[in-house]
């Protein structure tokens, strides 16, 4: 268990944790929690591309998991909808490092990701699946980075 | 040339698939099955509403773009005959209305 962290807002909303000095032994420990794959992929860890971009690869190549996840957006509210959607923004306006730094935490803290717990799903489409994950990064450069039909299927 | 064997395969679909039943599904399966199109028969049927989902909103503007997706999207080995042959099966059964792109 660790103790002695600290938290910081990277985006609004999600909590990273920070490491303080004494605490930096215990990075090594955390560390053996997530890897560069897991629990995101690091495909996404490093694309230049928006969660728009991602989706239109995903609606041209992975059409059947595209529409389920259009499916589980639409049976949730519309302010959870909108966190999944806010939650995916941030996460692509983040550099690589910091990236891996919300995959370490979500893979070590049950309360990394508050949407999680309003739409366990909500980033299905761009974390569960590394073969999902590689069709959409590969193909995602060509697609509009800002056209946000992509969101309503 | 080619826009003669369009018609002719999207002829060819419209008269198979005119016969109504209930079951569109299981239409769509049999046709694609005389193409020698397999695959799971639920995969098929969603991709051919996704097929004419993306010519009802746009997203797929003419015929070639939409042979793009399907093309992406079938197993590899699949010739490209079959691929226009999904396409025509796909709108012959669950989008009739829009059998003119397919002259786009």
């Amino acid at each position: 268990m660790r103790q002695h962290r600290l938290s910081f807002v990277v985006c609004p909303g999600v909590l990273v944790f920070a490491l303080g000095a004494a605490a930096v032994v215990l990075a090594g420990v955390a560390s053996a929690d997530a890897t560069d794959d897991y629990p995101i992929p690091h495909r996404m860890i490093i694309t230049t591309c928006t969660a728009e971009q991602i989706l239109a690869a995903a609606r041209d190549f992975t059409p059947i998991y595209y529409e389920r996840y259009i499916i589980d957006k639409h049976n949730k509210p519309p302010g959870v909808q909108q966190a999944a959607m806010d939650r995916a923004h941030c996460f692509y306006s983040l550099s690589s490092a910091d990236r891996r730094a919300y995959a370490e935490e979500i893979a070590t803290n049950i309360y990394g990701e508050p949407v999680a717990f309003q739409r366990p799903n909500w980033a299905k489409i761009f974390f569960n699946n590394k073969g999902v994950a590689a069709k959409e990064t590969e193909n995602c450069a060509s697609h509009p980075p800002d056209d946000e039909s992509v969101w309503d299927g | 040339m080619k826009r003669a064997r369009v018609v002719g395969i999207v002829a060819f679909a419209i008269a198979l698939a005119a016969p109504a039943h209930a079951d569109v599904d299981g239409d769509f399966a049999d046709q694609l099955n005389g193409y020698r199109i397999y695959g799971p028969r639920d995969f098929n049927a969603w991709m051919g509403k996704i097929v004419c989902q993306r010519l009802n909103t746009g997203v797929d503007g003419d015929v070639h773009k939409s042979v793009d997706f399907i093309s992406a999207n079938l197993p590899r080995g699949t010739t490209q005959l079959q691929t226009w042959q999904f396409l025509a099966a796909a709108v012959g059964n669950y989008c009739p209305d829009q059998m003119s792109v397919l002259g786009r």
